[in-house]
């Protein structure tokens, strides 16, 4: 493949880390370009499908960012999104996706350099697949 | 539209006599009265073919065959459908999918050639395969000391299923386990493929052909190579797929395709009396993939009554057998489940204490229906997969506590 740079897609709860990625624009701190947020009202709310029409589309890695333990908007949102990414991984792995591929990970609302500082992470992690 | 014209030529739509038998025999037209096979039949005749592919009922057809087993005239309903679908997908459809279509896109996911898979965790140590490498080497210098490995186990996507429905109770990788202990137990070691594809079927018939032919041709070179002459399958849509579809879509494998039901008729019966357990009376659920469209209705039952159990059946049994209410994970909703619980009725209706199935995916499908907690005392029953049956069996003629 020609392009060099690593595809990364952040699903986003609405509520939690899309607050955070505007907090980090308000404050206008910069995250890799190629990182591509999308937003979704609840990480509850999304499927393996569309977590695997990620990979499937050629992300590299999948990083699912929503609210902490205990602070869900709606209560066990992020309770699901837990069992959800567990299966998730667990066919990414039979696909013979490497787990660190697809991560789980939460953020504050007003954390916008908490955000900056996990998708960058992620998305240098990333980078690093992308050589092997 | 010349494409619809072939359709209705290859799938002899245009000797329908406007009967209506098709129509009531439909699952899905009892319970969807805006569905009618015979209406589309006639719609594409008079010219309405191009608002068939638009029309979202194109992807509520179980593709089950019961209308064609009636059908006086022989149109082929089902394949109608199928092709249809796949000039509506060559026009942009989408289709409808279950799942959030987790499932197709792992199998188009499985249509790259590159993929390196990990699909076998479940082969315990006590069961005996033989690996591709072994069957290569074979192959080149002639039979090597393990035993029969000229048979490929084609697994299906049982790993994959494990995942997601174990949790409904279905059993996934446990069929496959079966599987493989029972052929042990005939003195075949199978060859596995660790880099098995889906077999396609159902992309097959979502329309989605590019990607069924892509699947097709990794899985029939992978299986070429093995220099095998049998592959044993105990899944009826991978039996009819390998058989059937990949001989007109992408060539002749030059090998013999088996459902294990077939195997299981052919070795058990007569040879071994065999007793399971607590059940006594149970019913089996005829997959349409085994029964209507491959013609095995007797197999299976050989099998269970060799199994020592009375097999009593339902009101809708054999060619005439309902759907389990769902097919390549297209469009399941309330009319589905309707499908699901009225068989589920049947069942109980039969006085069994077990409903046996023959395909995973029809025993997905009632699990599914079972998990509805309001319904429990009218449809419960106990359901399990044949080939795990036999292997209770032989455990417990071992002297072992399977079952
Ligand atoms: S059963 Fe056959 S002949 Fe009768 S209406 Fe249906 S397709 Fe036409
Ligand atoms: S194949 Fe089955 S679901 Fe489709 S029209 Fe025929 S009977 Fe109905």
């Amino acid at each position: 493949m020609a392009e060099t740079e690593p595809r990364v897609v952040v699903f986003t709860c609405n509520w939690s880390a899309y607050g955070a990625l505007e907090t980090a624009g308000s404050q206008r701190l910069a995250y890799p370009a190629n990182v591509r947020p999308i937003r979704v009202i609840c990480l509850g709310r999304l499927h393996p499908g569309l977590i695997l029409k990620a990979f499937e589309l050629g992300a590299d890695g999948v990083l699912l960012l929503g609210c902490p333990p205990g602070e869900c908007y709606y209560e066990f949102g992020n309770e699901r999104a837990e069992e959800l990414f567990k299966e998730t991984r667990a066919i990414a792995h039979l696909l013979g996706i490497e787990d660190e591929r697809l991560m789980l990970d939460w953020v504050g609302a007003g954390e916008g350099e908490a955000f900056v500082q996990k998708v960058t992470e992620f998305y240098r992690q990333a980078t690093c697949w992308r050589d092997l | 539209m010349e494409a619809i014209q072939q359709i209705i030529k290859s799938t002899k739509a245009y000797y329908c006599l406007e009967c209506g038998k098709c129509t009531s025999v439909c699952p899905i037209s009892r319970r969807e009265p805006a569905y009618s096979p015979r209406l589309t039949v006639e719609r594409a005749m008079w010219g309405e073919g191009e608002e068939l592919l638009t029309d979202a009922l194109l992807w509520s057809c179980l593709t089950c065959q019961h209308c064609s087993e009636r059908c006086p005239s022989d149109v082929y309903y089902a394949e109608f459908i199928r092709d249809l679908r796949a000039l509506a997908r060559g026009a942009g459809e989408q289709g409808l999918c279950s799942h959030g279509e987790a499932i197709q896109t792992w199998m188009r996911m499985m249509a790259s050639p590159d993929l390196k898979q990990n699909r076998l965790k479940w082969l315990d140590e006590d069961l005996k395969v033989c690996t591709l490498q072994q069957a290569l080497r074979q192959a080149q210098e002639g039979p090597q000391d393990t035993a029969n490995s000229d048979i490929v186990y084609f697994v299906g996507c049982l790993p994959y299923y494990d995942v997601l429905f174990t949790k409904i109770g279905a059993q996934g990788v446990e069929i496959a386990q079966s599987a493989v202990r029972v052929l042990n137990r005939l003195g075949i070691e199978p060859i596995i493929l660790e880099n098995e594809r889906c077999c396609g079927h159902d992309l097959l018939w979502e329309g989605d052909v590019t990607n069924f032919r892509k699947l097709a041709e990794l899985n029939v070179a992978m299986l070429q190579a093995t220099g095998a002459k049998r592959i044993i399958t105990a899944c009826p849509e991978c039996y009819r797929t390998l058989s059937v579809d990949y001989p007109e879509y992408v060539g002749s494998l030059g090998m013999e395709v088996v459902h294990i039901s077939q195997l299981l008729a052919e070795r058990l019966v007569g040879s071994w009396k065999l007793e399971v357990g607590s059940w006594k009376k149970v019913t089996y659920q005829d997959p349409c993939r085994l029964g209507r469209f491959m013609g095995v209705y007797e197999e299976p039952r050989q099998v269970i009554s060799a199994l020592g159990l009375e097999l009593v059946e339902m009101n809708h049994s054999g060619k005439n057998a309902l759907c389990c209410g769902t097919n390549c994970w297209t469009n399941c909703g309330a009319i589905n489940k309707q499908i699901q619980v009225d068989r589920l009725r049947e069942a109980r209706a039969t006085g069994a204490e077990l409903l046996v199935t023959a395909c995973a995916k029809c025993q997905i499908h009632f699990k599914c229906a079972l998990d509805d907690a309001r319904l429990d005392q009218e449809i419960g029953i106990e359901i399990r997969d044949l080939v795990t049956l036999v292997d209770a069996a032989l455990a417990q003629e071992e002297g072992g506590s399977k079952a």
